[in-house]
């Protein structure tokens, strides 16, 4: 072999090394429609509860993190990336019912929010630790989160359980529940006076979500990237 | 369904879903009232950047809707438009930072511009409309949407399959905070079965624009010409229409008309300045409707009668007039009354409330103009809110599936409008009325005028 071909060699073996890096380690999912998240919380009057149906943002899936269903992963930490978002004004007041509740209710936590000045609420994976493997085929994979949320501009870590579905055909369900304070992202509760009733929102509120994603076609892929 | 025919609303579901308000009202101690628009509240911002609007049509009515519009915090009206050079001159004065255009196919290149007001005259909206929503505008078209039927179902079928877009007819009364207030409030049953109903719009005015040039003058003058008007049953009429078919839940069977012209006989019209119609509900139930420019007496109400008691809607208030057989609720005793001439009636007003110490004030403006800052006001919001939503989609989820996004847009809770259905309804309605007014005949309205396709 030549100096020339050898270099080529050389060249080719590099390239795909970093593509297998690049492809086979880390398996990208990204935001799909489906999802939902939930805000529950309290007041001097009613409790108080919010949707919103877009989760937007990506999962890099690591070899240990479960992208099949009935994948056999090992306990312990996952090398996983987890950047995601929700938009705040597609935050929703609604009904027990599930009706939408008042345009005014709307605007008023999205103020709270401080939506003009930060118009997402972000969240970003710090570790993740697979705590248990799913029990059968169509359970889920059960993890401990931790992480950064970012609410009104202001950052806050949060450790939560996060569950992992893998649903075939390159999708995945991750969901999750966890309480926060409002007043931990400088969010002041509500405090009203409409005639002989004092509102009063409490501080601590309940978060859930359902994040839905897939993994998309090589070609959408290498589009986005 | 209650005795009235009524599936949608009972007493108590109107108890149970009442306002505060409504709850102190059976305690005893305040009026009703109507809940304010929050965003007149003036306490907190309407979510979101500016829609940026554009107004095309500059007439009279036109530049009320601007005026209007400027008093909209989420409103930024970019650019106005009309064929009219005097009218787009006396128009920058309202609006001075909009773009003056007298081409609409401009504003519709313009991207940056999300929502158009077609109130142009009412022959000339379909083609404008029917652009503007290829263009993914969203648009609002005055009433009534065409002055033939034909047009108005072209322009409420593109509506229709325009689901990325907010579609609003201009029948203002569909937004109004009083009227919405005392919809379940007359469906209920509140007036007992109802009887009869009754409607006037009273003005001395010639509804003429001079102008030195005489082609001109005829084009500013249509409303005058059979053949580009539906009249004053048309034009003005169809609000009061619309508000008696929504308000007793049911469409005309069918209209008998009368018209005259009285007072303006000598500057060549040919549409009369005085018309009478009579349109047949359901039950018996009859609506009287007049219009007129030859005596402005008692200017413009409503009145729905019931075998319990009579509501009058004038501008923001209403008075309901009990029956001495009528069940007592007990709050009448102690709501507010005002007497006309022998008779008390009991105050059913935007803001009249006790309440309305520790609410906002009502509102100032105009009553016209309040109830299109209403209007006005659920379009920009509207169509903020389809805006944000179909961007916030695109930004979480991407672009490939546009039935996820039409399902997700489909979702987002809207603020009261009268849509392409009922925009397109009313002027059904007030197109056949107008030809049984010209007439002088009785009218069967048939089930196929308002069918869609």
């Amino acid at each position: 072999m030549n100096m020339q071909r050898f270099a080529t060699a050389i060249i080719i073996s590099i390239a795909t090394l970093n593509s297998l890096s690049a492809v086979g380690q880390m398996a990208r999912f990204d935001s799909r429609s489906g999802s939902k998240v939930r805000i529950e919380g309290t007041s001097s009057v009613h409790d108080w509860q919010v949707e919103g149906k877009l989760i937007g943002g990506h999962v890099e899936a690591g070899p240990n993190f479960p992208t099949e269903p009935g994948q056999t992963v090992q306990p312990g930490k996952v090398d996983a990336k987890v950047e995601a978002f929700i938009p705040v004004r597609s935050l929703l007041s609604i009904e027990k019912d599930g009706k939408p509740y008042k345009a005014a209710m709307d605007d008023r936590m999205y103020e709270k929010l401080k939506s003009d000045t930060n118009p997402k609420i972000f969240y970003y994976l710090n570790e993740l630790v697979l705590t248990e493997p799913a029990k059968s085929k169509d359970a889920p994979y059960i993890f401990e989160a931790k992480g950064d949320l970012v609410v009104a501009g202001a950052t806050n870590k949060i450790s939560m359980p996060v569950s992992v579905l893998p649903l075939g055909d390159k999708k995945l369900k991750i969901s999750g529940k966890t309480n926060a304070k409002m007043t931990d992202f400088g969010i002041q509760p509500v405090a009203l006076n409409i005639g002989p009733l004092a509102i009063k929102t409490g501080d601590e509120v309940k978060l859930s979500f359902d994040w839905m994603l897939a993994q998309k076609p090589p070609a959408a892929a290498a589009t986005n990237q | 369904m209650n005795e009235n025919g009524n599936e949608k609303y009972n007493r108590r579901d109107f108890l149970k879903s009442g306002s505060f308000a409504t709850l102190m009202s059976m305690m005893g101690g305040v009026e009703l009232f109507a809940q304010n628009n929050q965003s007149a509240a003036g306490q907190i911002k309407p979510a979101g950047p500016k829609v940026k609007v554009a107004v095309i049509g500059l007439g009279a009515w036109g530049r009320v809707i601007l005026d209007t519009l400027g008093r909209l915090s989420q409103a930024e009206v970019s650019a106005i438009c009309d064929t009219y050079g005097a009218y787009l001159r006396r128009s920058a004065k309202l609006a001075p930072a909009a773009k003056p255009i007298d081409d609409y196919k401009t504003i519709l290149e313009n991207k940056e511009i999300k929502a158009v007001i077609v109130a142009t005259p009412t022959h000339k909206h379909k083609d404008i409309a029917l652009a503007s929503l290829k263009a993914g505008k969203h648009v609002y078209c005055e009433a009534p949407l065409a002055n033939t039927i034909e047009d108005a179902r072209e322009i409420a079928l593109a509506a229709k399959a325009a689901k990325k877009q907010i579609f609003q007819s201009g029948l203002q009364m569909r937004s109004d905070p009083q009227r919405l207030f005392l919809l379940p409030f007359i469906r209920s049953g509140a007036l007992g079965k109802p009887v009869m109903a009754r409607s006037q719009w009273h003005k001395k005015q010639s509804w003429r624009t001079a102008s030195s040039d005489p082609e001109q003058e005829k084009a500013l003058n249509w409303r005058l010409n059979r053949a580009t008007s539906t009249g004053l049953i048309g034009e003005v009429g169809i609000h009061q229409i619309d508000q008696a078919g929504w308000f007793l839940n049911a469409q005309p069977i069918s209209v008998t008309g009368f018209s005259s012209l009285i007072k303006w006989t000598d500057d060549g019209r040919d549409v009369p300045d005085t018309v009478q119609s009579v349109f047949e509900f359901p039950g018996g139930v009859r609506l009287l409707c007049d219009c007129t420019l030859a005596n402005s007496f008692d200017s413009d109400y409503e009145l729905y009668y019931g075998t319990d008691a009579a509501v009058m809607l004038r501008e923001n208030k209403a008075w309901m007039f009990k029956e001495v057989d009528s069940p007592l609720g007990g709050w009448e005793v102690y709501a507010k009354k005002e007497t006309f001439f022998k008779e008390a009636g009991i105050v059913l007003m935007l803001g009249s409330s006790k309440q309305s110490s520790f609410e906002e004030k009502p509102s100032e403006i105009p009553y016209v103009t309040a109830t299109l800052s209403s209007a006005l006001e659920n379009f920009v919001r509207n169509a903020g809110k389809i805006s944000t939503a179909e961007e916030d989609f695109k930004a979480t989820v991407g672009d490939d599936d546009p039935n996820a996004l039409i399902e997700h847009l489909a979702g987002v809770p809207r603020e009261p409008a009268a849509g392409y259905l009922e925009g397109f309804q009313a002027a059904v309605t007030a197109i056949k009325a107008n030809e049984a007014v010209l007439s002088g005949t009785r009218l069967a309205f048939k089930p196929e005028w308002y069918e869609l396709g």
